[in-house]
């Protein structure tokens, strides 16, 4: 397994909606970057979350398209990714924008941003249950939505797994097995 | 008492005056498929219902309700989740009741074969005929049906026999032996 992590943000370079995020969040970008595509790409602190997300609103995106974490799995973390579109505005309608956190792997906790924008509470719940990523202030943590109740639990510890994670192994009674 | 009079009438009725051929007769051209529609197979299967294929020449229907059903298409992936769900059905369907595995998926997992949450059908319901592909085209549906037919009658067959294709990449043809070259000599 050499293959080479994908980087955590795409290079640097100006977009129109750069000055707008940099007054709203002030010193908390920590860096940002253009997709291929040309979208903004922002990488913020864990705890600025919110305030990011509060912005975003304010910039006129209306619903989270995604919601999403990447694995780093030889770094030991997890790069949760937001990505905000809108359907009303007209000038927005060509842009998305991406939010990226970095949290520790041991203690995944970041906080929920879907009292901001009711769309983010299934991708939460989702990524919950995939990762086991603690979204703080969500009040579905902690149960199952999309597996099975029986599925995916530690029969010695009786703890869920994880099943994206990296370190997930295929169980036995899959149909590998 | 009663019910030993009840088997005996059934026995005669069965056997005596043969009528189990009119049950077969008309269980086999009367199969109703419930749609299982967890995958693109679904799509296959509404070609095969549309007026193109026009699987009713076989008496196939898809229905809506299982109750009124008696065959279940299982289109596609089952998941762990999805098999509760097919187990009910397929208990709730009356007697004669027949299933068939559509697709790569239904029958090993198919592109999710190493997934952490797929189940074979067959260790949930048993299975009467696969139909492979990803996804099967129509005519392998009215195969899959008409082989169904075969089943109830007793007689098996007409299995469609595999054609034997080899896939092995052809032999590169044989190089000619690399000649000596001559090296110059070392000064």
């Amino acid at each position: 397994m050499s293959a080479k992590p994908p980087p955590k943000c795409p290079p640097p370079r100006d977009h129109p909606l750069l000055e707008k995020v940099k007054q709203a969040l002030g010193g908390a970008v920590l860096s940002h970057g253009v997709t291929p595509e040309g979208h903004l790409c922002v990488l913020v602190p864990p705890d600025k979350v919110r305030e990011a997300a509060t912005a975003a609103r304010d910039m006129g995106f209306d619903h989270v398209l995604s919601l999403s974490a990447v694995d780093y799995v030889a770094e030991g973390k997890f790069l949760v990714t937001y990505i905000f579109a809108s359907y009303i505005n007209p000038e927005l309608r060509s842009q998305l924008l991406h939010i990226r956190a970095e949290i520790p792997r041991d203690n995944p906790r970041i906080a929920s941003i879907a009292d901001i924008f009711p769309s983010a509470d299934y991708d939460e719940r989702e990524c919950h249950e995939m990762f086991g990523i603690q979204f703080e202030g969500n009040p579905h943590m902690g149960k199952r939505f999309l597996l099975d109740p029986d599925c995916c639990i530690d029969e010695r510890t009786g703890k869920p797994l994880y099943p994206l994670r990296k370190d997930f192994k295929i169980p036995e009674w899959s149909l590998t097995g | 008492m009663l019910e030993s009079l009840r088997e005996r009438i059934r026995r005669f009725l069965l056997k005596t005056l043969r009528l189990e051929i009119l049950f077969k007769w008309g269980i086999r051209w009367s199969l109703w498929p419930v749609h299982l529609v967890t995958s693109c197979c679904g799509v296959e299967v509404a070609h095969t219902a549309g007026p193109g294929f026009d699987a009713e020449r076989w008496g196939v229907l898809p229905f809506h309700t299982m109750r009124q059903c008696n065959v279940i298409l299982v289109e596609g992936t089952i998941t762990r989740k999805m098999a509760r769900a097919l187990r009910q059905v397929y208990e709730q369907m009356p007697e004669p009741k027949y299933v068939i595995a559509m697709g790569a998926c239904a029958a090993r997992g198919g592109l999710f074969w190493n997934s952490y949450h797929v189940v074979q059908v067959d260790t949930v319901v048993p299975v009467e005929v696969y139909i492979a592909g990803c996804p099967p085209t129509p005519e392998a549906v009215i195969r899959a049906f008409i082989m169904l037919h075969n089943k109830i009658k007793g007689r098996p067959g007409p299995y469609v026999e595999p054609v034997r294709v080899d896939i092995a990449p052809p032999k590169p043809p044989a190089r000619p032996a690399p000649q000596q070259t001559q090296q110059a000599p070392a000064a």
